[in-house]
Parts: C-alpha cells; structure tokens; sequence
C-alpha cells in the first residue's frame, strides 16, 4: 500500500482513487482493452438505438433547464404582479443569482484554486472557499443573462439545436439489429397465401418472436458483459484483494428469491428499454396517431386493400361482444400477442410502453425523493439543532397528510390550471415530481438513524479538525454509509410507486390518454372480466403484481446482502403505495 | 428524558404540523396555480359575475388577510359551502352525513386483518421453516403486491359471476346469507347502517341492535371491500407478526419459563403472545393512513358513499375547496390516530423514548 501513496500537493484532498487505476491499467492494459472492445462490439450493434437513447436524453436535459431558466422569470412576474414591476424585476435577479449559487456549491470545490488568486486578496479558508463560489456565481449569471437578453443567445440555441438535430438524423439514419427495418414483422397476407413485407416473407407471428428474442438475447448478453467487466476490474485493477462489497455480491448470488426479483426486474426494465421494438406495431401508428397512419391488409373478397389504424383498431376491439384473445391475429393481419385492448389498440404495444411510462415515474420519482433524502439527512445530522428541527417539522408535515389523496389533490390542482409541468408524458412528469415530494419524508426518516450514528463517529471529528470541508466530509466520510439504506428504502418504495400510478391512472387522475399506462388498461377492462375478453384487465394486473413483486424481492435482498443483520424496519418501508 | 417528557414533546409537536399543513393548503388552493374563480364559474363566465364573485370569496383582501380567514375558518370546521358535489350544503354536514360508512368500512376493515393475518404469522413464527410457513410467508408477499383497485375489479367480476350459475367453490354470493337475490339490491352501494335503535336504561340511551337481518345486510355488502381494503395491512401483519414471534420464542425468558417446567402451552399464550404483540402496534395504528387512502379507491369501485368517494367526487367535478377540507379532517384525524398511538406505547412499552 505503502508504495501507491503519492505526496499530494494538496494537503486538504485525499489521493484521487482515478489516477490510481488509470496507472494500473497502464501497467496491463490487456484485459481492459479486450472488455473495451467487447462492449464496443455491443454498442455498435444497436448503434441506432444508442443515439436515440442520447437524443431522448438531451431532450430531458433540454426540458429540464428551460424549466428552471423559467423559474426566475415566473418568480418575477408572480411578485411584480402584487408589489410593481420594479419589484419584480428585482425578485428575478434575486431568484437567478440564488439559483446560480446553488449550482455552484457541489462544483465549487473542483475548480483550480488559480481562479481566486487572480483577485490577489488575503483570505483566510473559508473567505477563500466563498470567494470561489461567489465567483462561479457571477460567471453563472453573466452568461445567463448574456443568453437571456444579447443576441447572443440566439446563436446558442441555433447550435443546441443543430446539435439536437444531428443527434436525431444519426439515430434514425444508424442501423440496429433489433430495429423494425432490419426484421420487420408488419405486413400483409398475399392472396395465394404467404406473407408480403415480414422478415423473409415468415409470418409476423415468428418475425415479433425473432426480433423479441433477439433483444432479450441481446440484453442478457449485455448485462452478462457488464458482469465480466466487474470481474475484470476485481482481478486485475483494483487495488485491495478483498472489499466488503465481494461479500456482499456473493450473498446476493446465493439468495434465490433476489436473483428471481432481479430476473423480473430485468425483464420489466428491457420491456421499457426496448419498447419500440418489442411492440408487434409501432405505438406511434397504432396508439398516438391512428387516424394519420395507413396500413395494407387481405381484405375478405380476395384484394390487397389499405386503410387506417383507427379503423381497423375500432373492428378489433375486445370489449366483451368480440375478443382478439392472446396469441392471436385480427381480421386485418396485424398480429397480437397478448389481444387486444377494450379499445382495439395492441395490448403488448400498450404494455411495453406503459412500462416504459411506469419505469421513468418510478425512476424519476424515487431517484429525487432519495437525492432530498440524503441531502436532508446529511445536513441534518451533520449541523443537527435548528436544521434537524426544520426537516423534522416538514416531514411531519408532508406525512401527517394522507399521501394517496395528498398526490391527488395536487395532481388535479396543476392538471386543472394546465401547468406546463403537466405536459410531459400527460402528466406523468408532474405525478414523478409530486411522489417525489410526498414519499421524502419517508425515506429521510428511515436513514436519519444510520445518518445520526455516523455523524457521531470519530472519523467524521477527525476529518474535520483535519480541515475538510463540510461537503467533503459530508459526500466522502458519511454518505458512503447511508447509500445502502436508501437503496434498500428506494428499492422498495418504487413498488409502492407503480402501484399508486396505476391505481391514479384507473380513476382517471394520473396519466391522461395518450401515453399508455397499466392502470387505464385495468380501467378499460373492468367490464369485461368475466366475458370473453377477460384479458383485457387480467394482464395487466397479473403484470403489475409480477414487478411489485420482484422489486420487494429485490429490496429484501439487498438489505440481506448489504447487511444480515441490519435493523431495518420494515413497517416503515412497506411498499404497499399508501392503501392504492 | 422520561417517557411522559416525550410524550408531551409529541403533543406540543403536533400543533406547528398542523399549522403547516394549513398553509400547504392555503398555498395549493389560493395561490396555487389554478384561480378559485375560474375553477367555480367556469371559462364563459362574464366579467361582473367574476368580479362579483372574486370580492364574495375575499380575493381582493391582501394576502395575509387571506390566510388568517382561511386559518381560523378551518381550525373553528367553518368550512363553507360545496360548489358542485351537494350544491349550496354545508361541507361539515355533507362530511358527517358520509362518515357513517367509512367508519363502518374502517371497522370491518381493521377487524378483518387483524383475525385472519396475525394468527397466521404467529403460526408461521411458531413453525418456522415448515411447509405452513413458507404457504403463510409467500401467501403474504402476494397479497402484499396486489393493487387494491385490481383486486376490486376482479372481486367484483367474480362476485357478479355467481349469480349467473358459475358458481365458485359452490357459493352463490347473492343466494348466501341474506337473499340479494330476492330483495333486489346490489351487491355493492351504501351500507345504510339503520339496524340499532336506542333504549333509555335509566335515562341513557342506549343502542341496541333491532334488525340482525339488516346488520348481517350491512356486513355482507361490507365483507368484500373490507377484506380488500386491509389486504395490505393483512400482510404487514403476518410479516411482522412472523418476525417477532420468532424472536420472542428465542428470547431469554421463554428459555427461563421452559427451565422452570411450564406447559408449553402457558409459555405460549402467557409469556410470548403478549410480548410479541408490542412491536404489531404501530402496524395497528398506522393502518389509518392504509385505510383513510384506499377508502377513494374501494368506495369508488364499490359504490359506498363514504368520505373517499365524496373527495374523489369533489376532485373530479372541481370542487377544490371541498376537497381542501376533506384532506383536513383527514389529516386530524391521522394527527389525533398519531397520538393515540403514541399514547398507548408510552403505556405499554415503557422502552420508547429513552435513546431518543
């Protein structure tokens, strides 16, 4: 060990753990190179898929920062409204300089000291570290309002969007091997029978059974990689031999139960990754536009005829009088797998991209509620006194209200005005956000005991009268210890949140048509469960029950691996989505 | 800190909650994003009619006039009137009037789970490892998972097929106890709870039960979407149930009860029943969140017009204020459950607040 400590110039920043394996590979870059090229192999393979992946992403990204850039600008016109326009404007540069100054305080930290030296004050530590950050600030807001207010701007956003644009014509123009172009399985009957436009001219049946297989191959070979790539890195880059974590890896290897959740789990997630192209058709054709989409079929005399989707999907519907079962085709060719919903559409197209739509709610939603968690349990415990106080009172708050009708009423309050936070995914957005607020209190409360314990350990004291930082100190000596609680917390709770999207959704206050989710699906076949189209309702609950399942399994063993004799409470924790 | 100190640091805890909750609503209702104007008169309305409108409900007071109306007209239940669910009635009478059936479906709801899911973890905790565990164990994480509005739906399908000759396992639900067949009610709606009267025993009155075919009227149209509303507390309580059955078996004191030579059966019921049934409490109490949120969606599906229902109405037809009150009472009653709840652990446990 000894050997690998370097004299850092830097007496306040512990050795850089990167520098660290960057050196030992290298020393032998063999097995990363092999890995590398592997994974590279992987990703070349759905290299459309990818960039439609990063395209989705900046969208979010874009999305995300005109909402906040908004922020100043509507705290401004709220104020200027009661109090004048002078008043107003001066609340907008007081809400975008707060802003920029919390922006600034996580990465101030990793920015050359140079930047205040240039100033040439005398400052102590601390004046130093503000310094910094007032200076990141007013970088922060003059280029905030250099685009805000100079033509400038608009130079800016015409490159965000040639970037944008470049992105989405690589990914519709980049090839991949699960893709609908490469085994396509929409096509028609030809009248001496024999299929016309399906993937070798098979039937779409077995074409969607080709290409559905294909992606889970491709998922599991995926997944499988990633694993090699931990044992590469265990066996040849990281520097200690043994680390706590192996154990706990191995303990989830030997736990059946977990390894069943997780399988679940992976399936649930590849069915929201690979939506579009697990779905028999495309759910732009079939679900959101099927009034503006034409498709050719066999029609009864003999003829090769087309018409649209919303027709042909009113003709199959499964509403009790006629039923496209499981396994089956509809009288226009199109091939469904799981039936047909109450209102024609493709059941397995509704399903996969209702988990998509479930995964992204519950992703988002416990992804935030963890990150206030444990910021607020950080600050907490570590300036406890009046901070402590002022989280417990707004947790008791949030909690003392019943959290299923709390969602509800504020879901239709901004639903009702059309906030534009109500527009992504038909409200889906706002239902993340809302489960975000509504479901913190319950996680910071979980981990404020672990949180409260670690603050009081000596190694906490010694970083700091070592001269750490308190955000160091806080990201490096005490949250380590709390990440496995709220991984435990969070991966039970998402049950929690599926649950209550779909139980919103079925009354008609969650996620509005178009976007498919699973409880519209349960709403739309609540009629006719005990008719022949029993499917309609059926899958999707069975669906809904399989993954709540397997994310509790997950939860539990996780808690088991990280640690057996963890204390965790499980009352506290369990994911039944507040009575939905 | 004694556990009585903690106990009144509890109480006095619960009045800023409950002030902050007040201004959450103040702020989502008054200030939020949607105008209580528009949401009343709807888009057509004329402009004298809203301004009318606008100085009747105090809008145009300033803000902090504002909020103390709305403080101390909620604190005193001064709620107002409903907009659109019961025009023109008073939201506190419209709220009594439903109660009824929601306690009713509460009770049965508590009840339920508690006979059926902690006799079941006890046993499990008492044959660990055993086919019957492992039955009870998994039976619990299934229904556990299970969404209340799925199960609704799919309770209902089969209840309604019965009746038509499918019978399941042989039972006719509607045919079963008292006919719904013959009387021609629904197997869902209101239960209407009219079977006590009150007899004056030396100047009390005093209820007593006057109609057993309407009380068992009552609890048959009450057994399905009780069952379902306490499944997942059903649940919690085997899961914990288990757990500290388990535990107290292996605790010292039993050993010491087994060495003095008690019956397995003392053991049993004396020392590890009523030392396991401490940590099962809170699963108790805190069932009133479970019950107070699924009761939307269970009085929906199931017709009772209960509180939840009448919130889901006042959601739906955008009667906020209503709604706004509703989520009040709720909340008191959680804040009042709370306590209790405290209450009673500082009595039974004595344990509780040392290492706070």
């Amino acid at each position: 060990m000894s050997t690998r400590q370097r004299d850092s110039t830097d007496e306040f920043e512990e050795p850089d753990d990167d520098t660290l394996s960057r050196d030992r590979i290298r020393e032998n870059p063999r097995p990363a190179m092999v890995w590398l090229g592997g994974l590279a192999v992987l990703l070349l393979l759905e290299i459309g898929r990818v960039f439609a992946g990063v395209g989705q992403l900046f969208g979010i990204v874009g999305f995300t920062v005109e909402l906040l850039a908004s922020v100043p600008t509507s705290v401004g016109g709220n104020v200027g409204g009661t109090l004048g326009s002078a008043a107003g404007f001066v609340a907008t540069a007081i809400t975008a300089i707060l802003m920029a100054f919390a922006i600034t305080v996580p990465v101030a930290g990793s920015v050359p000291d140079g930047a205040v030296d240039v100033l040439g004050l005398d400052l102590s530590r601390r004046g130093h570290r503000w310094a910094k950050r007032a200076e990141l600030t007013f970088v922060l807001v003059a280029l905030a309002g250099l685009i805000a207010y100079t033509p400038f701007g608009g130079v800016f956003s015409a490159l965000i969007g040639a970037i944008t644009g470049g992105v989405d014509a690589l990914a519709s123009s980049l090839p991949a091997i699960t893709s609908r172009d490469l085994i396509p399985n929409t096509g028609h009957r030809l009248p001496e029978g024999g299929w016309e436009g399906t993937f070798l001219g098979l039937s779409p049946a077995v074409a969607w059974a080709i290409r559905t297989g294909l992606v889970f191959a491709y998922a599991t070979a995926f997944l499988a990689w990633m694993w090699r790539g931990f044992d590469v890195y265990r066996t040849h880059y990281r520097l200690a031999d043994w680390t706590p974590r192996d154990d706990t890896v191995r303990r989830f290897r030997n736990n059946y139960w977990g390894l069943f959740g997780f399988a679940i789990v992976f399936v649930f997630v590849v069915l929201a990754l690979w939506a579009p192209a697990v779905s028999p058709v495309e759910a732009q054709h079939n679900i959101y536009e099927p009034n503006a989409h034409e498709f050719e079929y066999l029609s009864d005399d003999g003829e090769v005829t087309s018409t649209t989707h919303v027709f042909a999907n009113l003709q199959s519907r499964s509403d009790g009088q006629n039923t496209i079962g499981p396994m089956s085709y509809d009288d226009y060719g199109r091939w469904a797998p799981l039936g047909t919903t109450n209102r024609g559409q493709d059941m397995m197209t509704h399903l996969s991209h209702g988990a998509r739509t479930s995964l992204v709610i519950g992703v988002t939603a416990i992804g935030l509620g963890a990150l206030i968690a444990v910021v607020l349990s950080l600050l907490s415990s570590y300036y406890k006194g009046i901070t402590d106080i002022a989280t417990v009172m707004a947790s008791d708050t949030i909690q003392a209200v019943p959290a299923l009708l709390l969602i509800m009423l504020v879901s239709v309050v901004f639903q009702e005005a059309d906030h534009p936070i109500a527009q992504p995914l038909d409200g889906g957005l706002l239902l993340a956000l809302i489960f975000a607020f509504a479901y913190w209190p319950g996680m910071w409360r979980s981990i404020r005991g672990p949180s409260l314990q670690v603050s009081e350990q000596e190694w906490v004291d010694a970083a700091k009268s070592y001269g750490q930082t308190p955000l160091q100190t806080m990201r490096k000596h005490m949250a380590p210890y709390i990440a496995g609680y709220i991984l435990i917390y969070g991966s039970l709770l998402i049950g929690g949140v599926i649950i209550s999207t779909a139980a919103l959704t079925f009354l008609g206050l969650g996620i509005n048509p178009p976007t498919p989710e699973w409880g519209r699906l349960i709403d739309g076949g609540q009629s006719y469960v005990s008719t022949d189209s029993w499917h309609v309702a059926t899958i999707p609950g069975v669906a809904i029950v399989l993954v709540v399942i397997a994310f509790n399994a997950l939860g539990d063993a996780i808690r088991d691996a990280i640690d057996p004799e963890a204390d965790v409470d499980e009352s506290e924790a369990a994911a039944t989505g507040g009575g939905a | 800190m004694s556990r009585w100190e903690y106990f009144v640091k509890r109480l006095l805890l619960t009045v800023p909650v409950l002030f902050s909750v007040l201004t959450f609503l103040f702020i989502m209702l008054r200030t939020g994003p949607i105008d209580p104007v528009a949401a009343r008169l709807g888009p057509q309305a004329g402009a004298a009619d809203r301004a009318q409108l606008r100085e009747r409900l105090g809008l145009n007071d300033p803000l902090w006039e504002q909020y103390v109306d709305f403080i101390t007209d909620f604190i005193t239940f001064n709620f107002g009137q409903s907009w659109v669910v019961q025009a023109e009635r008073d939201i506190l009478d419209i709220a009594v009037g439903a109660a009824p059936a929601t306690l009713w479906l509460g009770f049965w709801a508590i009840l339920l789970p508690l006979f059926i899911g902690i006799p079941l973890g006890f046993y499990a905790g008492l044959n660990p490892n055993t086919l019957g565990d492992y039955a009870a164990s998994l039976g619990g994480i299934i229904w556990q998972a299970l969404p209340n509005f799925w199960l609704c739906v799919i309770a209902l399908a089969v209840l309604r097929r019965t009746r038509e000759g499918g019978e399941l396992l042989g039972i006719n639900w509607y045919t079963l106890g008292p006919d719904f067949a013959a009387r021609d009610i629904s197997i869902t709606g209101t239960p209407r709870l009219e079977w006590f009267s009150t007899t004056d025993i030396l100047m009390f009155p005093v209820p007593y039960i006057s109609d057993w075919t309407a009380l068992a009227i009552d609890i048959k149209l009450i057994l399905p979407p009780a069952l379902i509303l306490g499944s997942a507390s059903m649940a919690a309580e085997l899961r914990i149930g288990r757990t500290a059955m388990l535990e107290t078996v292996n605790s010292k004191f039993v050993e010491t009860a087994k060495a003095k030579g008690l019956s397995s059966r003392v053991i049993v019921w004396k020392h590890i029943f009523r030392n396991a049934l401490i940590p099962l409490l809170p699963v108790i109490t805190s069932e009133a969140f479970l019950l107070i949120g699924g009761s939307v969606i269970v009085e929906q599906i199931f017709n009772i017009n209960g509180l939840g229902r009448i919130f889901f109405q006042a959601l739906t037809q955008g009667d906020l204020p209503m709604a706004g009150a509703l989520l009040f009472l709720f909340t008191v009653i959680i804040l009042g459950l709370n306590i209790l709840q405290d209450f009673l652990y500082t009595v039974i446990d004595p344990r509780v607040g040392y290492n706070q």
